[in-house]
């Protein structure tokens, strides 16, 4: 009996404790790679944004408020606040040209659904950088699109996109209006159709249905839609670059020009920081909304 | 659509009748939103397509086409700089797959079976190159090594890109991980196998189409990516993407027209073959990418 208990005890026991021990080292490399390089990176980001410069330009770690008081300078409130501006009518442009795309696709796709959002999805993830520059072809003097506007009488031959506040917002709408279509998608999806036909029945109209049975059932996935378009265009400097002029510059167009050509890497760590607190915020606020909604659901 | 249909030996009452045609008008395709999901289509792949005319254009203008020509490709093959920053490239994305492959699906197991404290902190930690910006992560990045005193150069890109490649790999494993039966690993042990032997032979041929997709998609996603390269590269060699940053900002070069068709091509066929991956194996589904995850 003991000789038989003994091997079978082990061999039981073993995927509890000497288990958990085991995955835990699997899962230590990979922790510990991000935390040295990642964590610790961000954490130096923090220190030197109240650290000072040298006479040559050379950053020195130190106590010093400097960078984070020029912050409140006009000239760095002003692109905050137009960057804020640009990230927030990106998400609007994005939802009100996500929803209609996502809604053909989930309720009329049919069996070419998969399809079609596989050709949403595949050139979205291909090089971003190639596809703004081809962008921003399409959307210069000469480009096909103000040609095209130019011809239906639309467009005048003043009319320009490059160089104005609205080419740079185009260039993120563009850029990032995958992320509002991928959380949309999956919600109408996962729409129950019934509840339409039966708010028509009630003799809700096309709008009144829309407004009061559609939008609330998918409004979880339209949130998480503007948060994931709002954290990259927040911190975008590719299409203020190529879309706008020195009269459009974003928040990360300073950030880069800090630590390329200004060279002043407190400044830049501070600007960094402004960025990621702006953020933080909108997470924090999407976090509470999500935790109000769960809060109803379960009601 | 079957929703949509009403019984057919409904009697043809007035009332019937009304909401009959109610129905039917529910069920047809609105014509403005096909409109609008087709105008989308158009101005996505018109980039794309653009780049790609021009790419054969006989002449070095970006609005007239004149001719097709293969001069550009001819010049990028000439083109010594580009050509040794492809290889750059090349070499970058294979070491960044290999380490965040490892590092990932190890992850991702430990994360899924380890419910301890740890566990939970190591995947809070998981989420943050997700949720920050990839400037941010630039930024950092290149702090670090300069406050290390190390010279940026090809193999800090690489140790870059693999912090940030980890999260893709983990989160695409996670969810496959959490769908594979434990009681397998346990019959297999129950049968003499050890634990080493079980997860070689048991659980990591069961993941091998997800870590498949995931090392492809890892490695276009390295090739293609701009801002982290850009902020941890050193002066020479330049990981491809930042060259064409470069060029493009100091107009016109109908060379980068060019490379940028293959690196298009490049990647969407990689992406795609990333996404049908779990299919070849006879899985449906694909990733979950698709699925809003």
């Amino acid at each position: 009996m003991t000789l038989l208990r003994g091997p079978f005890r082990t061999r039981r026991r073993a995927p509890g404790a000497a288990g958990t021990r085991m995955w835990t080292w699997f899962m230590l490399p990979g922790t510990l790679w991000m935390t040295g390089f990642l964590i610790a990176s961000l954490l130096l980001v923090a220190v030197l944004a109240v650290g000072t410069t040298d006479e040559l330009g050379n950053p020195r770690f130190g106590f010093d408020l400097g960078s984070v008081r020029a912050l409140a300078d006009p000239a760095y409130t002003e692109v905050l606040a137009r960057s804020l501006g640009y990230a927030l009518l990106t998400c609007v442009i994005c939802l009100l040209i996500a929803y209609p795309v996502a809604y053909t696709i989930a309720l009329y796709g049919g069996r070419y659904k998969h399809a079609m959002i596989a050709a949403i999805v595949v050139p979205f993830f291909a090089n971003y950088l190639v596809r703004m520059y081809g962008w921003s072809v399409v959307l210069s003097d000469d480009g096909p699109l103000l040609r095209a506007l130019r011809s239906l009488g639309l467009a005048d031959g003043g009319t320009k996109i490059l160089n104005t506040g609205f080419g740079v917002v185009a260039g993120l709408v563009y850029g990032f209006v995958v992320f509002m279509i991928i959380p949309l998608y999956a919600a109408l999806e996962r729409l129950d159709v019934s509840l339409i036909e039966a708010g028509r029945d009630l003799y809700g109209g096309p709008v009144r249905t829309f407004f009061f049975v559609t939008l609330p059932a998918t409004r979880q996935g339209a949130t998480a839609g503007l948060v994931l378009v709002f954290l990259p265009a927040m911190g975008d400097f590719v299409s203020a670059q190529l879309m706008g002029g020195p009269d459009q510059i974003m928040i990360g167009n300073l950030i880069q020009d800090k630590f390329f050509q200004g060279q002043n890497w407190p400044l830049g760590s501070a600007l960094t920081m402004l960025l990621m607190l702006v953020l933080l915020l909108g997470m924090l606020g999407y976090l509470r909304r999500t935790r109000k909604d769960e809060a109803e659901a379960r009601r | 659509m079957t929703l949509l249909r009403l019984p057919s030996s409904a009697a043809p009452t007035p009332a019937r009748t009304r909401i009959r045609t109610r129905r039917r008008r529910a069920g047809r395709r609105p014509r403005i939103l096909i409109a609008v999901t087709a105008l989308f289509f158009a101005l996505l792949y018109l980039p794309i397509a653009v780049v790609t005319l021009f790419s054969f254009n006989a002449r070095k203008s970006l609005t007239v086409f004149d001719g097709f020509s293969l001069r550009w490709y001819r010049a990028f093959l000439q083109d010594d700089v580009l050509i040794s920053s492809l290889g750059t490239s090349l070499r970058i994305s294979l070491v960044a797959m290999a380490g965040s492959v490892v590092l990932g699906v190890a992850l991702a197991l430990g994360l899924v079976r380890c419910r301890t404290r740890l566990g939970s902190l190591a995947g809070l930690i998981m989420l943050v190159p997700l949720i920050t910006p990839e400037i941010v992560t630039g930024v950092a990045s290149m702090l670090l090594f300069k406050g290390l005193g190390v010279t940026l150069s090809t193999g800090t890109v690489m140790l870059s890109e693999i912090t940030f490649s980890i999260s893709y790999v983990t989160v695409i494993l996670r969810s496959r991980v959490a769908a594979l039966n434990p009681e397998v690993e346990e019959a297999a042990m129950d049968l003499g196998a050890t634990r080493w032997q079980a997860l070689r032979l048991v659980t990591l041929p069961a993941l091998l189409p997800a870590v498949l997709a995931g090392a492809v998609l890892v490695f276009a996603l390295v090739f293609d990516d701009f801002v982290l390269a850009y902020f941890t590269t050193g002066v020479d060699p330049q990981p491809l993407s930042v060259r064409i940053y470069s060029a493009i900002r100091f107009g016109v070069q109908p060379t980068i027209n060019a490379v940028g068709t293959l690196m298009l091509a490049g990647s969407i066929a990689l992406i795609a073959l990333a996404l049908f991956i779990p299919r070849l194996f006879g899985r449906r589904g694909g990733l979950d990418i698709l699925s809003g995850e």
